[in-house]
């Protein structure tokens, strides 16, 4: 007999120009069930799932709703089909009232009047059907980011929606409010609905799902019911036996201590508990001390309170014996902290500056490159910015005087890279260096930074990809939640069990 | 040849040249519309005139004269300009600069006035007193988050009534003009050009070297942009302030200190037309003089580069001041306005423009490029 | 004392329309700095309506005449700003402060050439309506009450009500702060803006034929409308972009304005003997004052004057 399903993607490839994102992926979604989708950052989760909201149109393969073929050109046409989303970064409108928020685009209405009581009631006994509490009259603004997300779950049962999509629900929620997600999930479920639930956290899945499929570098691993599989399984299926990335290096000899954090705070930007809580860690010269952890658990800020971006609620920072915690950003860029942001487009470049002018964005104050009276040394910056050119190998339409703007994302890094490395720093922070860039760029990166290692610099690494974590740190801390739950050696311990610590499975002395 | 062209159509500086000419010529032409359906007769003639502006003259030597008051009046115009595109090169709309130019006016015209001081000390008052209500709109951005463009409309109407009141000292008996330079001041009066100058634009008595002046301060504000390390700073906050900030720069201190500068050379624009005695302030004015906010229009169609500036500020003035000439029994001097403000709002489809050029030449690169891989891969195939 | 109380409800009426007609556009997400120009043509389709009108005509339908002609024209021309930020996504400062330029430049040479047709002596830029402006007043034992008054008030109540009551209030709001999350739902971004541009044409078109007939009988255009546009954004701000709070904000404004128009017949006033441009300055320097100190927590809507690209999500 043939199993009849919610909603099947049968066959999905997306291409983009230079990649495969997703690559003949099938994913088949029973009624009633809770689907896990599992994968790395750019395995192509989201790829699919915009493919399911009619956002991109795929190369090859279709979709089924309740096995009849439907075409789903945007996302009026995925509302229509009764697919709804809570979207990583909520769509709540701030300043109006949870009421409202949910209502809105469905507004129950007489002659253009809003009849908010009549709204209310199927609010209120949808709230207490499914255990979602929320205040329908509180502002978005004034409320937890749980029941923010509660918001958004009563936003797709207002509109009768069958297949719920949750991505990564669990990112920024407390584990009190994850406990009750769960709890919430489970009840949908059992009401018939069908939930697909995106997220990299082991321990969630293993607790909620009942099946879960495993996405890996835009291609499909496969799928497994969760009642016969174990959390290291999952772990390696979704990180891959065979590590990529074979960065050869020797063994560290770290020397005296270049950076010391003691008991950091960092305030949060997007809901109101602390991004980082009471962070203690050192970073000695000649090792690279890499951060590990999946996104959103307080590595961004944890760097912004390290470079000045963002003020420390609490702490002290350290930078070879000197205090900088309320040291202006310029006074610790000159003292020997180098920057390699999260954001290249945000914070590292200018876009709409030429590459020369990009390369002197950190030293262009310097006596090298500007004159007494004020003058830029034009000769001084171009003779730099072709020497950093040629060394680092950065690849532009007009050399120097390309606007960034112009150039790829892969050789922008590498004048990123460039500048913070050639100011032979004390202190290298890279943030996700190779993001979004082929392989021969992010192997050209992982030397630079081992040779800064070699150099007899401290390194500071934050990535949310296991196999650069495992290829160049010579230790490892994990992060979870804004704190650091363990420290790791990455030649004693295994991707699976780095793994447990990211998604908060394990910690150390619990 | 014509991969050529199309390198040429993607340069920045040929393409805002273009974009402008487009504005111009829309403006101009939408004005004759207007004229057309004011009074058919004679609109051809009053474009004409405008466009001809003191060529209308048919003495050569009243055609210097004119020239030279056309150029006497372009010389403020462009510090407007500056002042405007100054800012906004930092990421700030300087719709001050009206005021800015009116406390300027104030300022130098009282120091002739009242104080009977020498000219270089009214131009630096007037400087002075620029620079610090553009400063004031920069505090209030920087400490207290108000809206630059609503700040300096506040001030714009505060400084008007305060310079009205302050100049009403200094005024004449009879009319709400101050007193002239000439019979209370003469050492208020800017310098002539030397005489071999003079004679260029028949000696018309109010050329001086506010003219020559101006130019340099275009040339120097491109200089301080292009090539000194404030100009860098000031510009890379404007362009991304997070970058400015991951980098190490004060945002709030550049901000007061781009409204000062600002400020500074409007306020220098208005002694620059003041302090040659071409007009006296009037102490009853009820609107704040549209200098200022002709500058806006004169920055955004000079392609927000000083240099460009020189050209449109003349532009600007040119056709304003051919407005005066048109035949008064059928249209208004304002028409000149009226295509100017065109002018202004066509700039702001500039971007769209471009971005829309640009996309069009990356469609037609692709293309081609698609067709030399096709071609190839036969050639290849043939093999 | 009567009189004070009428400037002030006058001009009261006057800021508090134009404000609703800026906090409409900018809860649709656009900045409307053109408020002024929009002011201007409003006043000019009203000033023309009362001047061909015959004097015999019916006080009501005068009203009602010129009332519309001023909305027309407002709504005309504010789709000079809906087109060039909605569709072309300008700078919408830019754009704003061109339409002010413009306004007051086309109203002026239009009025000029129509003056000159009449007769070849005439290029002044003012219109006369001295006795058609009397169908907007009554006289309530010495109190001048004009329906205009009544007309603000209205407009208040209709805001207030649009805005928070219905359907199409709770989806412009969503588009000035959140357009992506309106967008997500089905709501119509573009549409939306248009129509939160067009009310504020609207608002505006009326808030200038008022500001024009309160206290004179002719206008000269070359005056603008004299920056009272920038002092409704002002009141809009100060407002906190809520219509309540902008009517109490605009009775404070219209009091110091109405302070210009008859401080000479407070004793006390005309003995500190302070130079009229004193008053005049009034209104600037408190709401420059008064700026300073509430834009700290600024309420604006979030969205406001960046363009939305549906590509963008």
């Amino acid at each position: 007999m043939e199993q009849t399903y919610a909603i099947e993607m049968l066959n999905i490839t997306k291409r983009f120009p230079g990649i495969v994102a997703n690559d003949n992926i099938t994913l088949q979604l029973k009624k009633g069930e809770i689907h896990a989708l599992l994968g790395e950052n750019g395995a192509g989760k989201s790829t699919l799932m915009s493919v399911l909201f009619g956002l991109y149109r795929p190369e090859e393969g279709v979709i089924k709703k309740d096995g009849q073929v439907v075409e789903i050109k945007d996302p009026n046409d995925a509302n229509a089909l009764g697919i709804g989303m809570v979207h990583q970064h909520f769509k709540l409108v701030e300043c109006f009232t949870v009421l409202d928020n949910i209502i809105m685009g469905v507004e129950p209405c007489k002659h253009g009047f809003l009849q908010k009581a009549e709204a209310r009631e199927k609010v209120m006994a949808l709230s207490e059907k499914y255990g979602l509490h929320v205040d329908p009259d509180a502002l978005v603004e004034d409320i937890t980011v749980g029941m923010q997300q509660r918001t958004e779950i009563l936003k797709m049962l207002y509109r009768d929606n069958e297949i719920l999509i949750f991505d990564e629900p669990t990112a920024v929620l407390t584990p009190q409010e994850i406990e009750e997600l769960m709890q919430i999930m489970r009840n949908l479920a059992a009401e018939g609905k069908s939930i697909l639930f995106i997220s990299h956290k082991l321990n969630e899945i293993m607790a909620v799902a009942d099946r879960c499929s495993v996405l890996r570098k835009g291609k499909y691993i496969g799928t497994v019911d969760i009642k016969d599989t174990t959390r290291e399984e999952l772990s390696r299926m979704m990180v891959g036996r065979d590590v990529e990335f074979v960065v050869h290096k020797e063994p560290a000899r770290p020397g005296k201590t270049i950076l010391e954090v003691e008991d950091m705070t960092v305030a949060s930007k997007s809901h109101s508990n602390n991004a980082v809580k009471n962070v203690s860690f050192n970073v000695r010269a000649g090792e690279i001390v890499c951060i590990a952890g999946i996104d959103g658990n307080g590595q961004t800020e944890l760097v912004y309170g390290l470079t000045g971006l963002e003020p420390l609620k609490g702490g002290k920072i350290t930078l070879e014996g000197q205090d900088i915690t309320r040291a202006p950003i310029r006074k610790r860029n000159t003292m020997g902290v180098s920057h390699i942001p999260e954001d290249r487009h945000k914070h590292g470049l200018v876009l709409d500056y030429t590459l020369e002018d990009n390369m002197v964005l950190q030293r262009y104050f310097e006596p090298e490159f500007v004159s007494k009276a004020g003058f830029l040394k034009r000769k001084a910056i171009r003779d730099y910015a072709e020497r950093l050119i040629g060394q680092y190998d950065v690849r532009s339409g007009q050399g120097p005087v390309t606007i960034a703007r112009s150039m790829s994302g892969g050789n922008q890094q590498k004048a990123i890279v460039a500048r913070e490395i050639d100011k032979d720093p004390e202190l290298l922070i890279a943030v996700q260096p190779t993001r979004g860039l082929d392989v021969g760029a992010i192997e050209y990166i992982h030397k630079q930074i081992v040779a800064q290692r070699d150099a007899g610099k401290g390194v500071l690494l934050v990535s949310l990809e296991l196999d650069e974590v495992m290829a160049l740190s010579d230790r490892i801390l994990v992060m979870y939640e804004g704190e650091i739950v363990g420290e790791l050696d990455p030649k004693t311990t295994t991707v699976e069990e780095l793994g447990l610590y990211m998604a908060g499975a394990k910690r150390e002395g619990a | 040849m014509k991969e050529q062209k199309r390198s040429l159509l993607r340069n920045n500086a040929v393409q805002s040249l273009m974009a402008s000419l487009l504005c111009i010529l829309i403006g101009l032409l939408v004005g004759y519309v207007v004229l057309l359906l004011i009074n058919p007769a004679g609109a051809s003639e009053a474009i004409v005139t405008i466009v001809k502006n003191f060529m209308t003259y048919s003495r050569r030597n009243a055609q210097l004269k004119y020239l030279g008051s056309t150029l006497v009046k372009t010389a403020p115009l462009l510090m407007c300009s500056l002042s405007v595109l100054f800012a906004y090169k930092v990421g700030l709309f300087n719709i001050g600069a009206a005021g800015q130019y009116v406390v300027g006016a104030g300022a130098s015209l009282y120091c002739a006035l009242a104080w009977n001081m020498p000219w270089y000390v009214c131009l630096l008052a007037a400087i002075v007193a620029g620079a610090a209500l553009g400063a004031v709109s920069g505090l209030l951005k920087a400490y207290c988050n108000v809206n630059e463009v609503i700040s300096c409309i506040m001030l714009n109407w505060i400084s008007l009534y305060m310079v009205n009141t302050l100049l009403t000292q200094v005024k004449e008996e009879t009319s709400p003009y101050t007193l002239t330079l000439s019979s209370t001041n003469p050492g208020a009066l800017l310098p002539a050009l030397p005489s071999f100058c003079m004679s260029w634009f028949n000696n018309n008595q109010y050329v001086t070297i506010a003219i020559p002046l101006s130019v340099l301060v275009a040339v120097a504000i491109w200089v301080l942009l292009e090539k000194t390390k404030l100009g860098y700073e000031l510009k890379a906050t404007g362009c991304n302030k997070f970058a400015a900030k991951y980098c190490g720069m004060r945002e709030n201190k550049n901000l007061i200190l781009t409204m000062a500068i600002a400020g500074a050379l409007a306020g220098m624009g208005a002694a620059m037309l003041f302090l040659t005695g071409f007009e006296q302030w009037q102490c009853t004015q009820s609107s704040v003089p549209g200098m200022g906010f002709n500058g806006i229009a004169a920055a955004f169609l000079g392609g927000l580069n000083p240099l460009g500036s020189i050209l449109s500020s003349y532009f600007i003035q040119h056709i304003t001041n051919g407005g005066a000439y048109v035949d008064k029994t059928m249209y208004s001097a304002q028409i000149s306005d009226f295509i100017s403000a065109l002018i202004i709002y066509l700039c702001g489809f500039v971007l769209f423009f471009k971005f829309a050029l640009n996309n069009w030449l990356n469609r037609w690169d692709e293309k081609k490029a698609a067709k030399a891989a096709e071609s190839e891969e036969k050639g290849g195939k043939a093999e | 004392m009567i009189l004070l109380l009428q400037y002030t409800l006058i001009f009261a009426s006057v800021l508090v329309l134009v404000a609703l007609g800026g906090c409409f556009s900018e809860h649709s997400g656009v900045i409307n700095i053109g408020l002024e120009g929009i002011m201007v043509m409003g006043a000019l389709g009203g000033a023309l309506m009362m001047k061909f009108l015959p004097d015999s005509t019916p006080a009501f339908l005068m009203i009602l005449l010129v009332v519309l002609a001023a909305i027309l024209l407002g709504m005309i021309y504010s789709l000079l700003l809906a087109v060039a930020a909605i569709n072309f996504k300008a700078d919408q400062t830019l754009v704003g402060t061109a339409m002010n330029l413009l306004g007051t430049a086309a109203a002026t040479v239009f009025v000029k050439a129509m003056n000159t047709a009449e007769s070849v002596d005439n290029v002044s830029s003012t219109i006369q309506y001295i006795n058609a402006k009397k169908a907007f007043l009554v006289n309530i034992v010495g109190f001048e009450f004009n329906w205009f008054m009544l007309m603000a008030l209205i407009a208040l109540v209709v805001s207030y009500v649009v805005l928070y009551k219905t359907r199409f209030g709770l989806r412009l709001m969503a588009c000035g702060e959140h357009p992506q999350a309106a967008d997500s739902v089905g709501i119509n971004v573009y549409k939306m803006r248009y129509a939160g541009v067009l009310i504020s044409g609207l608002l505006g078109g009326l808030g200038g034929i008022v500001y024009i007939t309160a206290g004179v009988s002719e206008w000269k255009f070359e005056n603008g409308v004299a920056g009272f546009g920038f002092l409704a954004l002002a009141v809009m701000i100060f407002g906190q972009w809520k219509p309540t709070r902008i009517a109490l904000a605009a009775l404070l404004f219209g009091f110091f304005r109405a302070l210009g128009n008859v401080y000479t017949g407070f004793a006390f006033l005309k003995a500190m003997n302070l130079p009229s441009s004193v008053y005049n300055m009034l209104p600037y320097i408190i709401s420059l004052i008064v700026l300073a100190f509430t834009s700290k927590k600024s309420r604006a809507p979030k969205a406001e004057g960046i363009p939305y690209d549906k590509g963008q999500r």
